[in-house]
């Protein structure tokens, strides 16, 4: 579970969150929508430890994160797969994914995450040896959440996930976080497909010039007229 | 008459290969420019020759005590010197700055020391000088015994850095820093532990070089140069690069030294850099970064 409140993160002048209240459970999947520039990717970011924050209150499972270095998060149980995907690309599939086991929580249960994600993802299994970066940009995508996973997280965040995939291998990617989610792992997730992911997601935030202007079920959200007219495209 | 100059340059590249290992691992993953980094073999030398010349340590014996020393010291200056522009920095191409300027006032502080201890004199030790017939070439025992050391301190730095845990998380710092933090790799302390194992391997070839070539307390900056040049040739962060590369620098040293003039060995050099920089600037085996 994780809890986050009074999370305001500023660039110099700009003030990229201003007193952001989310959560997410287990089991759980949440979108955040928001245009481009709202503060989506500050918000996962800071969370992750990423960028510094002004101040916040996070707690993960309990524990209180907010002042902990990015890497101490991952320990704590709290994965980023970050807008661009971030993997080593010149490493190979087997090395990118064995990296995200470097956190001494997921030593031990190495090898059934990597059984685990390569069921998740079979495409991978064949591509172990190649350099991520000579892949496709879906495979790619695997590659990267297959390395969040491996770290065991309580808490995955995903940004713009979908960003720049066919509708096609979209589809494989958004039933794959069903999947996450029947292992017991939270999902945070920021898209700018917003139909596909209300269709997932259990809940949703709605995010303008840094704060949380709304909120409600995915059912809830993609009934709201005003939700229609901004992010699903209805006049 | 060919197999001696091979064999010499084949040595010559095998110790500028392993020097350049260490200069790729303190630039690609501490992204620290360290142009007192020579300094550090120079030290390495003199050690050698004192342990040998004063305690009549051998020098082989003095890698053990000299490696890790160099080591911790590397350590302490990343930590001391280095983290407060690593913390200050806004990103890596400042921080590269910033380093190029420490670490070249670290360098007339280092060679200043070594100056007043040592003066300017070259030394030379007698460590194993027997000559030994090889292929019909006459090479001396110490300078084969340095290839060999070269050879497994190489290798094993390579199996290091491909087939464990804590080497690919050195890579993948090389690779992405950030990435890096998100699979909860400390970047910070692997920074410090790739500039401290940098310095040792700097350390590891400054005492083999004292077994074979006289050396004095200001070559310290010819050795760097030569570093640089084989870590760009190669193509920075490639340890495989580093040893055709420093192969090929021994070699046309070795080669033009004996049948052309001894004089123009540095002008070689800087031609070979000079064509791979027209030619191949992201070096002969470097991957274009868009």
């Amino acid at each position: 579970m994780l809890e986050v409140s009074h999370l305001s993160v500023a660039y110099g002048k700009h003030r990229a969150l201003d007193d952001v209240k989310i959560s997410v459970g287990e089991r759980e999947i949440v979108v955040i929508l928001g245009a481009n520039g709202s503060g989506k990717t500050s918000l996962l970011k800071a969370i992750a430890g990423i960028v510094p924050k002004s101040a916040a209150k996070i707690s993960l499972s309990g524990r209180d994160i907010a002042a902990m270095r990015a890497n101490d998060i991952v320990e704590a149980g709290l994965a980023l797969v970050p807008e661009g995907r971030g993997i080593f690309g010149e490493l190979t599939v087997r090395e990118n994914l064995l990296l995200g086991a470097y956190a001494k929580r997921a030593r031990a249960k190495e090898k059934e995450n990597l059984e685990r994600t390569l069921s998740l993802f079979p495409k991978l299994s064949q591509r172990m040896e190649q350099a991520a970066n000579t892949m496709s940009g879906g495979e790619q995508q695997m590659v990267a959440i297959g390395r969040a996973l491996m770290s065991a997280p309580d808490i995955l965040l995903l940004d713009e996930p979908s960003l720049g995939l066919s509708p096609l291998v979209c589809g494989e990617l958004f039933a794959s976080l069903g999947k996450i989610r029947s292992a017991g792992i939270g999902v945070l997730l920021v898209e700018q497909n917003a139909k596909r992911s209300l269709q997932i997601a259990d809940r949703g935030y709605l995010i303008e010039t840094g704060r949380i202007t709304g909120e409600g079920s995915a059912a809830q959200l993609r009934d709201d007229p005003a939700v229609q007219r901004a992010y699903l495209g209805v006049e | 008459m060919f197999t001696e100059p091979l064999l010499s340059g084949i040595t010559l590249g095998g110790i500028y290969a392993l020097i350049a290992m260490g200069l790729t691992l303190q630039y690609g993953v501490a992204r620290i420019m360290n142009l007192s980094y020579g300094e550090s073999l120079v030290a390495a030398s003199f050690a050698a020759l004192w342990l040998f010349t004063a305690v009549s340590v051998n020098p082989l014996v003095g890698l053990l005590i000299i490696v890790p020393l160099a080591a911790l010291i590397n350590w302490l200056i990343y930590q001391v010197l280095l983290t407060p522009l690593v913390r200050r920095a806004a990103n890596r191409d400042a921080l590269e700055v910033d380093s190029i300027l420490a670490t070249f006032g670290l360098l007339f502080v280092a060679q200043g020391i070594m100056l007043a201890i040592f003066g300017g004199n070259y030394f030379s030790y007698d460590f194993l000088s027997i000559p030994v017939k090889i292929f019909g070439a006459t090479v001396s025992a110490s300078r084969l015994l340095a290839l060999g050391f070269a050879v497994i301190i190489g290798l094993t730095l390579y199996l290091g850095l491909t087939r464990t845990r804590a080497g690919t998380a050195i890579r993948a710092v090389a690779v992405d820093p950030v990435s890096a933090l998100l699979v909860a790799i400390d970047v910070r302390a692997t920074a410090a532990f790739a500039y401290a194992l940098g310095g040792a391997l700097v350390a590891a070839g400054g005492v083999l070089v004292s077994m074979f070539l006289t050396f004095n307390a200001s070559l310290g900056v010819v050795f760097t140069m030569k570093a640089l040049i084989v870590v760009i040739m190669g193509g920075v962060g490639n340890l495989l690069g580093c040893l055709i590369a420093g192969m090929i620098l021994g070699l046309t040293e070795t080669f033009v030294a004996t049948y052309i003039d001894p004089g123009l060995t540095l002008a070689a050099t800087y031609i070979i850099f000079i064509l791979v920089l027209l030619l191949r600037p992201q070096g002969l085996f470097g991957v274009k970064r868009s």
